[in-house]
């Protein structure tokens, strides 16, 4: 029986990919583990890989084709006898927007599901029906979801901009900014503690370390993350958040660091880091950069921080106060050396820390390891 | 392509990196080790290897990233002829 290869998902804010390369066609004979296609979106390209040996029965897409994620891209059977079934082919985007039928959001399409209404029904402004249009929509007509509950919908009215404008929509990347940035306001109570430090000790431990393993990149930045993700997994507390009223202890530590490649700003996830040594811990970190630098990441690697690092030093900023990475605690900020003094920084989430409890982390974060105390 | 060739165009990338964090790397020479130099930071550095993989299509493993191999315009430039069997 044929197997499908589905489209998978690059982040969880595009329900819909870009194929960019197609390395397969109808009857090619492939290995399991075999790259036959690569998908895009704005924020990174996904190799996909066939799952098993076989023949490909049938290719669904076509190069450039926006595709929806989880239609199936092609067919691969035993044989080339076998018979493809006969499904409807997932329309994409470009087909769908031929007409006033605008795409529902991955949000927008829960909504419709609850409360059992179909997309034509709802007018938008933008390119894609948001979940804002489907509870804006739903909230006039006071629906009900399909459990038979009232919906409720609790919607801050937003007060029109004075001044003249025009409303320009998200890119993929903005809109999962918005979506980042908007946990911390809707869930986190944030403080913010810094203090300045002489940074040179640390430096020349840094160069130490460059020369003795003979890097080409200064490990600083990776050597103090490495540094934050033994204490995370030395202390639970620094790697937990809060979720249903209760602490919530990650079981691994994954450190976040914020990299930014041209327009784009990502937090690159290193998991498990905790585990790590110093010198394995800098070459994934280098390795994450890298991908970071040229959109290669995959999407576990865009998602699941639970503990963050960011600096602003290489743009000569001073002092920076982070936002918190979603469902997490603790956010260090590092930024540039002026005049032999250096600021230290860290956003938490004072539900789950304290500034006792930063301000000690901070300070173990900037001591060099000979006078580590 | 020649050694001389491929000097200059990464020294052209060096620039322009180098500008974007407020530096000026046309004094750069064939032989200076560039990590040392301060015109590039770490993100900076990796924004050049990530182009001169790129443009070079000279894919590098991790074991490949080095002081002896990357470390100047020079040895860039012997890695790319050397890689390329040239």
């Amino acid at each position: 029986m044929p197997t499908p290869l589905y489209t998978p998902r690059v982040n969880n804010n595009d329900d819909y990919v870009k194929l960019i390369n197609l390395a397969a066609s109808e009857g090619d004979y492939v290995k399991a583990g075999q790259v036959v296609a690569s998908v895009e979106t704005d924020k990174a390209i996904v190799d996909v890989e066939v799952e098993q040996d076989g023949y490909v029965l049938k290719v669904l897409a076509e190069l450039d084709d926006v595709i929806a994620v989880g239609s199936v891209l092609l067919w691969v059977g035993a044989t080339m006898d076998e018979t493809v079934p006969d499904l409807k082919v997932e329309p994409t985007v470009a087909s769908q927007h031929n007409g006033d039928f605008k795409q529902p959001t991955a949000r927008a399409r829960i909504l419709l599901r609850k409360y059992g209404v179909e997309a034509s029904q709802i007018p938008t402004m933008g390119e894609r029906l948001t979940a804002e249009d489907v509870m804006a929509w739903a909230s006039k007509r006071e629906l009900a979801d399909h459990s038979g509950e009232n919906l409720k919908v609790e919607k801050k009215v937003e007060r029109r901009p004075i001044a003249e404008g025009k409303p320009v929509e998200f890119t993929s990347e903005e809109h999962g900014m918005q979506n980042a940035v908007a946990w911390q306001r809707d869930h986190a109570a944030t403080g913010y503690i810094e203090f300045a430090y002489d940074p040179k000790p640390l430096d020349d431990w840094a160069l130490a370390f460059q020369n003795e393993n003979k890097l080409l990149f200064n490990p600083l930045l990776s050597l103090m993350l490495w540094r934050l993700a033994q204490m995370a997994e030395e202390n639970p507390k620094l790697n937990s958040t809060i979720y249903q009223d209760k602490f919530y202890q990650y079981d691994r530590v994954n450190t976040g660091f914020t990299v930014q490649a041209g327009e784009t700003l990502y937090v690159a996830v290193l998991r498990d880091a905790g585990k790590l040594d110093a010198l394995e811990f800098v070459n994934r970190m280098t390795d994450l950069q890298r991908r970071a630098m040229v959109k290669k990441l995959k999407p576990t690697e865009l998602e699941g921080a639970t503990i963050s690092f960011s600096s602003m030093a290489r743009w000569n900023v001073t002092r920076h106060v982070p936002i918190l990475s979603p469902a997490t605690s603790l956010m260090v900020a590092h930024a540039a050396t002026i005049n032999d003094q250096a600021v230290i920084g860290a956003t938490y989430d004072h539900r789950v820390l304290s500034g006792f409890d930063v301000a000690m982390v901070l300070r173990q974060l900037v001591l060099a390891p000979e006078t580590k105390q | 392509m020649d050694k001389a060739e491929i000097i200059s165009a990464v020294k052209k990338q060096v620039i322009v990196i180098a500008k974007q964090l407020g530096m000026d790397a046309s004094g750069l020479n064939a032989d200076d080790i560039i990590p040392a130099t301060g015109l590039l930071d770490s993100a900076g550095l990796m924004q050049l290897i990530a182009w001169y993989e790129d443009f070079y299509q000279i894919p590098l493993s991790q074991e490949e990233i080095n002081i002896d191999n990357l470390g100047t315009l020079d040895a860039m430039a012997s890695f790319v002829l050397k890689r390329k069997g040239l």
